[in-house]
């Protein structure tokens, strides 16, 4: 085993990094004064990962939504289900699946080491039956039909669809309907095994616990497993979206949009550097103190539902901008036409520094929550970034900084519009 | 943790309540005013939204963010919510903690400083009436607002219910008023409730964090000296029960309905058998190991969520689902089914400890959270004394078996709403 602390001066905050004798990365990030701990047992299998690896070292394609079916699948075992479990110490669990990474966590404030020991056991013993499978269909079912009448998700994605050809980000996390009819409980084996792998997988723990609680729990129920960290295809994009303009009614009151400009990468994954610049930037063009929020409201073009964030993972990268407009059109000619003239004008040393102070302001917001905190440090695990990195890249940049990434982003050659209209 | 907020009167119906630690990161305040749901709703409504963009030192919303940016990306919120058959304005600030400013100056004092600007010295015309300019656009933000409730049918179908069932109450008029009276809003009638609010609104401020509370406590007490308050008395009516309940189908072109079954308690009021209730809703719909989880769904594969919330300032119970449009009927009776289940005392001591132990988990969490913690005390602005989180828990673990049943017993259905779809819904790719 190796062990490493991680601290942070300024925050007054440290992590533990165990290499565990199995394999798998553990952090610990104990917060005194707290009376809840969070847990958070990842793998890296989100439904980007649309591809198992075969034993001859080819690829064979896998149902899309397989990965979130999976998740749901796993709480389930021959005897009592996790949840049945987990009720006996009070924890309340959860899971979760996003693009790039499968979750199973809970939060407690008593019993932690009991409910700890329920999370590394039943992530470890799956247990699938064509009975059960075919009984999930109906759930997973209709949790993708909530979503599909979910106006903000459904402009996210099909804006996704419309920037990317290829990259998997463009598919629905829970699949299809129809995608998710084909799952049978031997594929689920099979998935299972090619990345619920200790070395493919991080246990991040934080709040009130210790690194001795958890590796007391770690060492009975951890047994060392061969296994590398599952590799990822990267492909690359066409500049240019799949369509520039895409479209779809929903029951809604007024008409939904999302801009996004797809970057043109050749890496799949972003630096801290290009991360942070790029929030930096898109808060100064759209920001509430910038003009164009101001003048988007007053032209009775936005509500406070606009909202924007730099939405990146492993082989995509688009800073977006959305919310509710009468006239989605408009939005996007003025969103363009501003950041046109940035373009020309750059950034001044003036916003530069006021946007800086705030997302340094936010990001110490963050440190108060437990449960982001555990997140995030398995999140940045997987991205193979430390957990303090934004904070200390924060004071790194440069006014120059900023004002060469606006040169290499927000090409207007990659931007596509997605709207909600009301049916 | 655990220790009792410092409450102090800062005038007749205000008063703060000051959390003071310094485990987190950050400071956090909040105004939260209360006023009966009556008279001119909607300029009540659009208040805490005017105040919080705009005042007499910083008139310009953009100027005013740029402070909010320069005090370290402090975070102002605002929003207006109904408590029983009150109207509810709040006004919530948050930065970081003064120990992480770079150059020493005092963060908290800045942001107490703002807030009381915004709330006791907004940005006036001439007339001494809130600018025409500010109230039409916040009269387009707030109707936007609440139109778009229609975007979520999971708040939509909640909204819908109790619009039916409280057709004849208080509680079933919008938090924001009529469409019609936010559209006819002038800046004399805002002017108006912001008056009216500071005189007699029942007042909490809230604060947790590391900052001492007699700053601005003495600073309170400057700002209200000369207004002469008059506190609101805010009473909600309970109905016991419904004769017959009523059935209410809606449809709109969705993909999947939503089903949301309205209960009555039968209780008098907000602290009748508050704990033995509370104890009861969670063991027929709050977690994972609640009736309508492990049988609505687990079992019978029905939905994706189905789950019951208490509203005991109303004395109702909610049940909501998303399920199959077709599986309405199917649906309701597996819900009432459970509840007769609870009714019939069918469960286990070991089901009632499930409910206590995530109760009481919860209940602990509060106080890692500044934001929660806030919202624990503001949610107690009409107690006479306020209930720490371990009190609470207390209160939750003397609660037995024959108390959830006898209060599972007093729970009639009033009314079944379904929202359906119609099957209309397309996807159009140009």
């Amino acid at each position: 085993m190796k062990f490493r602390e991680i601290r942070n001066v300024a925050l007054n905050e440290s992590y533990h990094e165990i290499i565990h004798a199995s394999g798998l990365t553990i952090l610990v990030m104990p917060k005194v004064g707290y009376s809840s701990a969070y847990a958070v047992f990842a793998a890296k299998y989100g439904s980007i990962d649309t591809r198992i690896a075969l034993a001859d070292g080819g690829f064979a394609d896998i149902p899309e939504g397989t990965a979130h079916f999976l998740e749901h699948k796993l709480f389930e075992s021959e005897e009592l289900d996790a949840f049945e479990r987990f009720a006996k110490t009070g924890a309340s669990a959860n899971a979760y699946t996003s693009f790039d990474r499968t979750g199973y966590l809970f939060s407690c404030t008593e019993n932690f080491k009991e409910s700890l020991g329920i999370l590394l056991d039943f992530v470890q013993k799956p247990y699938f039956t064509q009975e059960t499978v075919e009984k999930e269909q109906g759930i997973i079912g209709q949790e993708i039909k909530m979503y599909k009448d979910v106006a903000e998700w459904e402009v996210l994605f099909n804006l996704l669809r419309a920037l990317y050809h290829v990259s998997p980000v463009r598919i629905d996390i829970a699949g299809t309907e129809e995608s998710i009819a084909q799952i049978s409980a031997e594929m689920l084996y099979s998935c299972y095994n090619s990345f619920y792998n200790l070395n493919n997988m991080v246990l991040a723990v934080s709040g009130n616990a210790t690194v001795q609680d958890v590796l007391e729990v770690a060492d009975r129920l951890l047994k060392p497993q061969d296994g590398v960290m599952a590799k990822r295809e990267f492909v690359l994009e066409p500049p240019e979206p799949a369509t520039a303009y895409i479209e779809e009614k929903l029951s809604v009151n007024a008409p939904q949009f999302m801009l996004g400009y797809k970057e043109h990468i050749s890496t799949p994954e972003r630096t801290t550097e290009e991360r942070l610049s790029t929030g930096i930037l898109l808060d100064i063009i759209a920001g509430k103190s910038s003009p164009l929020y101001k003048r988007l409201l007053e032209a009775e073009l936005i509500n406070t539902s606009f909202s924007f964030e730099y939405f990146e993972g492993f082989g995509y990268a688009c800073p977006m901008f959305g919310g509710e407009s009468k006239n989605p059109e408009a939005v996007a000619t003025e969103i363009k036409n501003e950041i046109r003239k940035l373009k020309v004008d750059k950034v001044d040393e003036k916003s530069f520094e006021r946007t800086r102070r705030k997302l340094y302001g936010r990001m110490i917001m963050m440190y108060n929550d437990v449960d982001g905190l555990a997140n995030e440090l398995a999140a940045t695990f997987f991205t193979g970034n430390g957990l303090f990195d934004d904070l200390e890249g924060c004071k790194a940049i440069t006014l120059d900084t900023i004002n060469n990434r606006l040169d290499e982003i927000l090409d207007e050659a990659g931007a596509a519009l997605s709207v909600i209209l009301p049916v | 943790m655990g220790a009792k907020p410092f409450v102090s009167t800062i005038a007749p119906g205000v008063r703060l309540c000051a959390s003071q630690t310094d485990r987190f990161k950050t400071g956090c305040i909040s105004f939260t005013m209360a006023l009966p749901l009556e008279g001119d709703i909607a300029a009540n409504a659009v208040l805490p939204y005017i105040l919080y963009r705009s005042c007499r030192k910083y008139p310009d919303f953009s100027c005013l963010n740029g402070v909010l940016a320069d005090l370290y990306g402090a975070t102002l919120s605002a929003g207006v919510s109904k408590l029983g058959e009150a109207q509810v304005l709040s006004v919530e600030l948050t930065s970081i903690d003064d120990r992480f400013a770079l150059e020493g100056e005092s963060i908290s004092q800045s942001c107490a400083e703002l807030l009381l600007d915004l709330i006791f010295d907004p940005d006036l015309d001439e007339d001494s009436r809130f600018r025409e300019e500010a109230v039409q656009r916040e009269k387009r933000l707030l109707i936007e607002r609440m139109e778009s409730e229609l975007n979520d049918k999971r708040v939509f179908a909640l909204r819908r219910c109790v619009e039916v069932m409280c057709a004849d109450e208080k509680y079933g008029l919008s938090r924001y008023g009529t469409h019609e009276d936010i559209k006819t809003l002038t800046g004399e009638r805002v002017l108006n409730a912001w008056q009216n609010m500071l005189k007699t609104a029942v007042i909490q401020i809230d604060m947790a964090g590391s900052g001492a509370s007699e700053n601005i406590a003495d600073a309170l007490r400057k700002q209200f000296l000369p207004i002469e308050r008059n506190p609101a008395v805010i009473e909600t009516v309970f109905i016991k029960t419904t004769k017959e309940p009523r059935n209410v189908e809606e449809k709109l072109p969705v993909k999947q309905g939503k089903l949301v079954l309205g209960f009555r308690t039968g209780t008098l009021d907000a602290s009748d058998n508050a704990s033995a209730f509370k104890v009861m809703t969670d063991i027929f719909g709050g977690g994972t190991y609640s009736k309508l989880f492990a049988n609505v769904r687990e079992k019978m594969s029905l939905c994706y969520y189905c789950s019951a919330r208490l509203t005991r300032h109303k004395g109702v119970i909610f049940v909501q689902s998303g399920i199959e449009s077709e599986q309405a009927l199917p649906a309701t009776d597996a819900i009432l089914d459970q509840l007769d289940a609870v009714k019939a005392g069918k469960f286990e001591e070991e089901d009632i400890k499930a409910s206590k132990m995530s109760m009481t988990d919860h209940l602990r969490s509060i106080e890692d959270s500044p934001e929660d913690l806030i919202a624990w005390y503001a949610s107690q602005i009409f107690e006479s004394e306020l209930k720490t989180p371990e009190r609470e828990s207390q209160l939750i673990n003397a609660v037995t078996k024959d108390e959830v049943t006898a209060a599972a017993n007093r729970v009639t259905l009033d009314t079944i709403y379904m929202l359906s779809g119609t099957g209309e819904a397309q996807t159009d790719e140009v």
